[in-house]
């Protein structure tokens, strides 16, 4: 017999990680429409978010001011990696493949420098909200996982926001319809660039800072959270920051709904089938591409 | 002129080759995963051993050889596995391995090891074939023991008779896994759901759903490193007082395992994770020889993988003064033909037939609470 609460968890569950891809996805695409760049170190930022946010509230620092210097201090790490890794490539006009490896070196980087100075260990920190779960139609609904929905709708708005209102943001629009026209236009290219990796950042230490209490971290992290965000964003459409959350969503829900029907041990297999299936029929993903 | 550079080089030559010669080590090739899945284990043996080979160069070393330690990361994957085993073979030439417990790795490269007929000490199972077991010894307890020692907590102090099965796919879970299924009836224990996750997986809630709407009200987790916290978070996450059975680990993943669900969470503890509750005896004093200089060089740091790569250096010196000989084969004869060795993780007694040389249960249920390891049997 179909236990209904069994697949509305399920579906629960598979929405809470998709959020998570969703939110990295985004961060793919910031980079990507600013300047043509496929930022692989995209993991590493959600890793630090975890990571740092850790050290801080274990030097007794509140949870809610750790998260805020974790961001800052992670943007800046992103705006370090554009300045002394991405720029002078970029400068030289370096081709896509070079910009990739490069960005995978830094990924390495980070990992191996957080390994010296954190160690091997795995590390958690605890749920925002420490109450048992709400119960609805038997389903249960954490509160961490009312966290990272509430805050990936707010950050999605923001965004939008932020694109649609902002001077700032239509000039990382306009980058991204066109950068020589934007150029041409006064838009600081270089600058909307830096930006664009402090934001992308900014959004993978969110991601990390909300997922950490719901498992662990630990400086080799970074990695299959970039892939499942690189998923994400092909899958809503490489570009579109809505459309990456939405492909988010839509690989965390394939892959749960595998693991239902098929188990865990098919889990990947058959969530990236469909996945496959679907851009078979629509290549461009959901929204489709922004170029 | 000529004549004398030819003599000055020559002597020169011969100044630099002679301490050379004086100090000729004895080799030991290590394979650990020292980034990847098996980090934290892995690091821990690597440390271990450098502990172990420090104490024994201390001492003289090995019938006047001193250990050189051969480290190489082979990244937890297979491949890697079977790179860095090759470069120990041909290039750096050692006289034995000291693996650590990236099992696949260790299966993928066995093959060549027996062609170099080099001996291999290591912290997994045995590989599958049996001309590789014959050059190889395993350090870990048989499988069967955790599963069995958590099968025994569930049958005999809870009344939980159902049980999901969460393992990871290296060979070593696997191996449990299918120890677990062939197990269960025999404690009265019905396993109604068994899933298999990946190490990097971000959230098991799923899975955990999945056994609870089977009527499972413990999960047995089959798998080391960071999967296990993930585990524990996703149960509090589910409101669920479904027992979580961790295998053995290390302290490190405890912690937060224990933090997060109290005395809901049992693990299969390693004699020197419980060394304070031991009876005095053989088992004590090995410990006590070893946690000292453990702790002098990295705090409190859990000591239980590091144990094991003291043992196998141990047990591997110990071989070489009985063969009296550096040879490969006559290092393996040795090795069968040792009596029982008191480790810090257990007695040895490895000989022709028995390669897996700890065949005593030695391991203890606890959990992890007010920051300590409480015995639970």
């Amino acid at each position: 017999m179909l236990d209904l609460s069994f697949l509305g968890q399920t579906i629960l569950n598979g929405l809470s990680v998709g959020c998570i891809y969703g939110l990295i996805g985004i961060g793919f695409c910031v980079i990507y429409n600013a300047s043509g760049i496929v930022n692989f170190a995209q993991g590493a930022f959600v890793m630090l978010g975890g990571m740092i946010t850790y050290v801080l509230v274990s030097l007794n620092v509140p949870l809610i001011l750790a998260a805020a210097i974790t961001i800052i201090c992670v943007a800046l790490v992103g705006v370090i990696i554009e300045r002394i890794v991405v720029r002078p490539l970029w400068d030289r006009k370096a081709t896509m493949f070079v910009m990739i490896l490069a960005t995978l070196a830094a990924q390495i980087v980070i990992e191996r420098a957080t390994l010296i100075v954190v160690g091997d260990q795995p590390k958690s920190l605890p749920v925002f909200t420490d109450l048992p779960p709400l119960r609805l139609f038997g389903i249960a609904i954490g509160y961490q996982t009312l966290w990272i929905f509430g805050t990936s709708i707010v950050l999605i708005i923001a965004l939008g926001l932020f694109f649609q209102k902002t001077l700032v943001g239509r000039a990382m629009r306009a980058c991204a319809i066109n950068r020589e026209a934007a150029a041409l236009q006064g838009i600081q290219v270089s600058h909307m660039l830096a930006l664009s990796f402090a934001l992308s950042a900014g959004l993978g230490a969110i991601a990390g800072i909300l997922v950490t209490p719901t498992q662990f971290t630990a400086f080799n992290v970074g990695t299959p959270f970039a892939i499942s965000g690189f998923i994400a964003a092909i899958v809503g459409g490489f570009g579109r920051p809505f459309g990456a959350f939405l492909g988010g969503l839509t690989l965390g829900l394939a892959q749960a709904l595998a693991v239902y029907s098929l188990g865990s041990g098919l889990k990947n297999m058959a969530a990236l089938s469909v996945l496959l299936l679907f851009l078979f029929l629509r290549p461009s993903g959901i929204l489709g591409s922004a170029k | 002129m000529k004549a004398a550079s030819f003599i000055a080089l020559a002597l020169a030559t011969t100044a630099l080759a002679a301490p050379a010669m004086a100090q000729e080590t004895f080799k030991v090739g290590v394979s650990v995963g020292l980034t990847g899945y098996a980090a934290a284990v892995d690091r821990a043996w690597r440390d271990g051993l450098e502990v172990a080979a420090d104490y024994v160069n201390s001492k003289g070393g090995v019938r006047g050889r001193k250990i050189q330690l051969v480290i190489e990361d082979n990244k937890s994957e297979p491949q890697e596995a079977v790179t860095v085993y090759r470069k120990m073979i041909s290039s750096d030439k050692v006289n034995i391995f000291i693996s650590g417990c990236v099992s696949a790795g260790n299966f993928a490269a066995a093959q060549f090891v027996v062609r170099a007929q080099i001996p291999m000490m290591l912290c997994s199972i045995l590989p599958p074939q049996p001309d590789q077991v014959k050059w190889a010894y395993s350090f870990l307890a048989p499988p069967r023991f955790e599963v069995e020692k958590r099968f025994a907590y569930l049958k005999d102090k809870t009344p939980i008779r159902k049980v999901g099965v969460l393992h990871d796919p290296s060979p070593y879970a696997n191996l449990q896994k299918d120890l677990a299924v062939k197990a269960a009836p025999d404690y009265g224990i019905e396993l109604p759901v068994v899933e298999q996750y990946k190490q990097d997986d971000a959230d098991f809630s799923t899975q955990i759903s999945k056994m609870e709407s089977a009527g499972a009200k413990a999960v047995l987790k089959i798998g080391l490193g960071g999967s296990t916290v993930t585990t524990a978070k996703n149960i509090k996450q589910l409101g669920l007082n479904t027992l979580l059975l961790g295998s053995v680990d290390d302290l490190a993943v405890f912690k937060p395992t224990g933090e997060t669900l109290g005395n809901q969470f049992l693990f299969v503890a390693a004699p020197a994770q419980v060394y304070e509750t031991l009876p005095e005896g053989a088992l004590k004093q090995e410990i006590a020889r070893f946690l000292p200089l453990w702790r002098a060089k990295h705090g409190d740091r859990d000591a239980v993988w590091a144990g094991k790569a003291w043992d196998a250096l141990m047990v591997t010196v110990a071989a070489i003064d009985k063969a009296q000989s550096f040879d490969g084969e006559a290092i393996r004869a040795a090795v069968e033909t040792l009596p029982p060795y008191q480790g810090t993780g257990g007695i040895y007694s490895f000989s022709p037939t028995v390669h897996q040389g700890i065949t005593t249960n030695p391991f203890f249920m606890a959990t992890y609470e007010n920051g300590k390891v409480m015995v639970k049997n």
